[in-house]
């Protein structure tokens, strides 16, 4: 629930082929493309980046070292005492699955976030047909509805959910969570969907109206594949977002828990220790790292999908 | 206006439903757990790794005699879980409250049953009394301990110490007094303090204030300033503060100093002590710290041979007062008999004798446990101290409303001690957080 | 393992029963007499999406709603007294305070260094660019208990005397300093600040990307007669860019709001509101689980959702103006 669930809230203002990052580029603000940048540009950058990657880097470092090594040195040490080099070991990692069980967590985790991720995707898809290319009453006033719900604290939500779930037995269960995060995610998902939607050319359905083909049949055989980016990036959204919750999984898993909250419990009062901390976050991290690198074109474009204007 | 309509429309929409759905919840509520006969129990709890495998172990063996299937639901957000599924109607059939705050609250809305007629009185008579106590509502014995653990033990480098001048445990609060100066007077700091908890920054400090404020007015005041009958700045505790000043923050008592305090993580706070020479001398702590990721590796694989352990004293060399906590186990389901059963065989002489208690993980609070059975001699002994106790009662900030127990008493003491708030500001503070 | 199965048998199971539902739905409306099908048939294709709405997040708000002014078990009403103690609770005070410092700062601070990595590393060369916007996004698919994880080896704190395992107190230290308790110091919402900057190294890639995007989309020509015309490079950036690029910087302001309001994880992991760090999201979970208030819970998220409401009206009337011109 933190500001990881980035919402693209208004439609953006950006150029038809929203630039991956860095991917291919067309127009610069100034300079010869293959020219090389002022040194203090570069310096600046190298800062910033730097600044960026060392926490995450420092993290991963302490994983590796020895329980006694991390709680009394810190772990840039490691280059400044070859001794303590040569202790790294592969410990924390084999401790982080038998004590703190992350393997099942990483299950569990897995068990929330496919179901969460993919069911909503059709669901939303005919929603945002129905507001892109048929016309009834009370369209607009439904569109508005869940524009204004994208602002919504999900908080709002839980305590009657929690009795809601209680009194059909549902608490405690990994169905209560992804049910719980499909239902969240839906006004995002209909709202970008319809936003891409709606850039589609009309004169398609048009023809395919001509044709004699159903709504029905025009969604299934054009729209949905001419849809494929922006569904495509809103699944990596809600996976990460899924993937990365903690509080709704706190309120609903139960004993099913996923990776955040097992993580938090070695953060806790009396917490088996920092250097299981360290093997534990960094492998918490792997799954959506590796989503996010591989299909990053995908979430760039769904960051800037569905806005352009033709 | 578009936009007033959508508005005017929803406001609508909105008093329709509020008259609809305006109903509450009945109260009341929970219950839940298994039909009278059923043999299918579940058992919910918050321990982990070592203590839940040897827990597992030894209701595993009475299940399989008894002919009775138990669920383990672990939970180490407990009081988060159990209080969804009581709201949810399913509840488990025995919990284990890792605190009695929770319990007593369950209790008080009717959803445990009372088990004065279900475990023996000869069994409630050898568990220590205290813990027995927190286990009941107006005169009605609802929980009971399962296992304890001990607060106030002050550990020591058996060898160092001696050398230093602790060759016999302190008698009265005022002789450890007298022992932490005269160490103080050569020069090395008596004691090793460490409060530091990461996101729960300051328990340590509450246990330190229970504690001597337990030592300095017995059980019964104690209770009443835990259950706010006392104001909670009232003038004792100030002295109490006072007191924890003269012992631990002046100048030269605390290893690293007033300000190390509140950045010393308290589980590895101790360890100075196992410097050479010493860091400091004596570290009062749970029975906790002395397991990996407290105490190092290499004073753990001989513990007896380096950690010396005596109990935090009484007023007087006859008191002995003991700060604690422990699980409660309690029952939901009122009328299943295999719940019953489970609950009288864990207050039962035999339970954790095949094996539990050898693992370390578990003290039970039976006063007339074979301490011979625990695996190291520290062990023993701390069960000792709470076996043999005048007093014995439960960490107060655990019973204290979340407010104050986990927010304003860790929140001030903190601050205190860290010099950033004087002793009267911070008890003031903790007594206006107290929720009316 | 069982799990995993499950959880695939509820994706496929899941995805077969709704395709099975909306060639119901589309059969049923297909057996009506032309004209009805037509008016019926989009209401269909809604039906799901809107009940799942409907059931998550507009029943459920309503509900809190009537429970704010229930005691802290709901079985009672009480009034305004719930929003009344609060309100006056120096506690709840702080908290709100602290929500709007989050407010204030956070989206601001974000675009600011969003704009400021978009345009340097729009003057790198393709590599350089690609590299250092990976890196600088990557923490957006880290998550904020990882990265609670990652930061406490930057905030940690050992007593003098020792090594310090935190970055930095180890750099402070190094420069002579005594180690400082980096999250408890709460003068001038220090420690605050310090949790703000997780927040802001978690979003700044997701402001960087939109708003290079935007630059980029910048046309050439305006920029070259800008040039022409003899303006430099900052006057061209402030009067030409920024201006331009507008309606992002806008997007992204409200975007990162809306997660700076709901921010719960951050504080939770790092110091759960101790030390005068508390956000409302945090109080409101602490107030549920902790101390067992519904009546307070229930008040705290109404007026989360009370502060809401501009941005809701904001949000609508970009909508509705967006639309207009499409």
């Amino acid at each position: 629930m933190s500001g990881t669930q980035a919402v693209t809230a208004t439609p953006v203002q950006v150029p038809k082929q929203p630039t991956a990052t860095g991917s291919r580029r067309s127009r610069r603000l100034q300079h010869d493309p293959t020219a090389r940048s002022p040194l203090w540009v570069r310096i600046v950058l190298a800062l910033i980046c730097a600044a960026w990657v060392i926490p995450t880097f420092g993290l991963a470092v302490t994983s590796f070292r020895q329980e006694d090594d991390a709680q009394t040195t810190g772990w840039w040490t490691i280059f400044t005492t070859p001794a303590n080099f040569t202790r790294l070991t592969f410990q924390n990692y084999s401790d982080v699955f038998s004590q703190a069980n992350m393997g099942d967590a990483f299950i569990n985790s897995l068990a929330i976030t496919i179901p969460a991720t993919v069911i909503p995707i059709l669901i939303a898809a005919f929603a945002g047909y129905a507001f892109s290319f048929m016309s009834f009453p009370g369209r607009d006033l439904l569109l508005i509805l869940i524009v204004g719900l994208l602002v919504v604290p999900t908080q709002v939500a839980l305590v009657p959910l929690l009795k809601f779930y209680g009194t059909i037995g549902l608490n405690g269960t990994l169905p209560a969570v992804w049910l719980t995060h499909i239902g969240f995610g839906m006004p995002l998902a209909v709202y970008i969907i319809r936003n891409y939607m709606a850039t589609l050319p009309k004169e398609v359905i048009e023809s395919a109206k001509i044709d004699g083909a159903s709504h029905f049949q025009t969604f299934w055989r054009l729209i949905l594949p001419m849809s494929t980016p922006v569904l495509a990036s809103f699944a990596i959204f809600q996976f990460l977002w899924v993937w990365n919750d903690l509080l709704n999984a706190l309120i609903f898993a139960g004993q099913n828990t996923p990776l955040t909250v097992a993580l938090v419990r070695l953060l806790g009062q009396e917490g088996q220790g920092w250097q299981l901390l360290t093997a534990g976050g960094l492998f918490t991290m792997i799954v959506p790292i590796v989503v996010f690198l591989s299909l990053q074109r995908y979430f760039v474009r769904g960051l800037t999908a569905g806005s352009v204007k033709g | 206006m578009r936009i007033r309509s959508t508005f005017a429309a929803s406001v609508t929409l909105g008093a329709v439903a509020l008259l609809t759905t305006g109903c509450l919840s009945s109260g009341g509520g929970g219950g839940g757990g298994n039909s009278n006969t059923s043999k299918n129990i579940e058992i919910m709890y918050a321990f982990t790794t070592d203590q839940e495998t040897g827990f597992k172990g030894e209701v595993n063996k009475w299940a399989k005699d008894n002919g009775v299937t138990v669920k383990f639901t672990q939970s180490s957000d407990f009081n988060s879980l159990i209080n969804t599924r009581v709201q949810g109607n399913d509840a488990p059939d025995v919990a284990l409250f890792p605190q009695p705050g929770i319990m007593k609250d369950m209790a008080d809305q009717g959803l445990l049953a009372d088990l004065s007629d279900i475990v023996d009185k000869s069994d409630l008579d050898s568990l220590i009394q205290g813990a027995v106590e927190t286990g009941q509502v107006n005169g009605k014995q609802y929980a009971i301990p399962m296992s304890i653990n001990v607060k106030s033990i002050v550990f020591y480098p058996k060898k160092a110490a001696a050398a230093a001048g602790l060759t016999q445990p302190p008698q009265t609060l005022d002789d450890l007094m007298a022992l932490s100066k005269k160490i103080a007077s050569t020069g090395t700091t008596p004691w090793c303090f460490g409060i530091e908890s990461g996101a729960a920054t300051g328990w340590p400090a509450t246990d330190w204030v229970e504690n001597l404020m337990l030592i300095n007015n017995g059980s019964d005041v104690y209770n009443q300033w835990v259950q706010h009958k006392i104001p909670f700045n009232d003038p004792k505790v100030a002295e109490t503060l006072d007191q924890m000043d003269q012992l631990l923050l002046a100048d030269g008592m605390t290893n690293g100093g007033r300000k190390s305090i509140a950045s010393n993580n308290f589980n590895t706070a101790a360890n100075p002590m196992f410097d050479n020479p010493p860091g400091c001398y004596m570290y009062r702590q749970g029975n906790f710290v002395a397991k990996s990721g407290g105490f190092p590796d290499k004073v753990l694989a001989d513990l007896d041979n380096t950690v010396g352990v005596f109990p935090m004293p009484g007023k007087t060399a006859e008191d002995k007062p003991v700060l604690g906590g422990g699980d409660l186990a309690g029952i939901f389901s009122q009328d299943n008999q295999s719940a019953k059963d489970l609950v009288k065989f864990l207050a039962s002489k035999d339970y954790g004798t095949n094996g539990y208690a050898k693992t370390g993980a578990w003290i039970s609070p039976r006063t007339d446990f074979d301490t011979s059975q625990y695996p190291t001699q520290v062990l023993g002994s701390i069960a000792t101290f709470a076996y043999e106790s005048t007093e014995f009662v439960f960490d107060g900030s655990d019973q204290m409303p979340g407010e104050v127990g986990s927010g304003s008493f860790w929140k001030d003491m903190t601050a205190w001690i860290s010099g950033q708030e004087d002793a009267k500001t911070a008890l003031d503070n903790i007594e206006s957080s107290w929720p009316s | 393992m069982i799990k995993i199965l499950n959880a695939l048998i509820a994706v496929v199971g899941g995805v077969a029963g709704a395709i099975l539902l909306y060639w119901l739905l589309n059969k049923l409306a297909e057996l009506l007499p032309g004209r009805w099908e037509d008016r019926v048939k989009p209401y269909l294709f809604l039906l799901p999406a809107l009940a799942a709405i409907g059931l998550y997040l507009v029943y459920p708000t309503i509900q809190t709603f009537v429970y704010s002014f229930a005691n802290n078990r709901s079985t009672e009403f009480v009034g305004f007294e719930n929003y009344a103690k609060l309100l006056t609770s120096k506690t709840f005070q702080n908290t709100l305070f602290n929500t709007f410092l989050w407010i204030l700062i956070v989206p601001a601070s974000v675009i600011a260094f969003g704009l400021l990595i978009a345009t340097l590393a729009d003057r790198l060369r393709p590599r350089g660019e690609k590299t250092a916007k990976t890196l600088i996004f990557l923490p957006l698919a880290i998550g904020a208990v990882s990265a609670g994880a990652i930061w406490k080896f930057v905030y940690a704190t050992r007593p003098p005397g020792q090594n310090q395992i935190g970055l930095l107190n180890g750099i402070w230290t190094a420069f002579g300093g005594d180690p400082v308790n980096w999250l408890q110091i709460s003068t001038l919402r220090f420690n605050s600040l310090l949790l703000m900057v997780m927040l802001l190294w978690m979003q700044a890639g997701f402001a960087m990307v939109l708003l290079s995007a935007a630059i980029k989309g910048v046309p050439t020509e305006t920029l070259e007669a800008a040039r022409l015309d003899g303006a430099g490079e900052g006057s061209i950036f402030f009067r030409i860019v920024i201006p331009q690029i507008r309606t992002t910087i806008i997007t992204v302001f409200i975007t990162v709001l809306i997660g700076v309001l709901k921010t719960f994880d951050i504080v939770y992991v790092m110091t759960n509101g101790n030390f005068n760090t508390n956000v409302i999201a945090v109080d409101f979970f602490n107030q549920l689980f902790t101390n067992r208030n519904n009546g307070f819970a229930a008040a705290i998220v109404v007026m989360l959702l009370i502060i809401m409401i501009p941005v809701l009206v904001f949000q609508v009337r970009q909508f509705r103006a967006e639309e207009a011109a499409r």
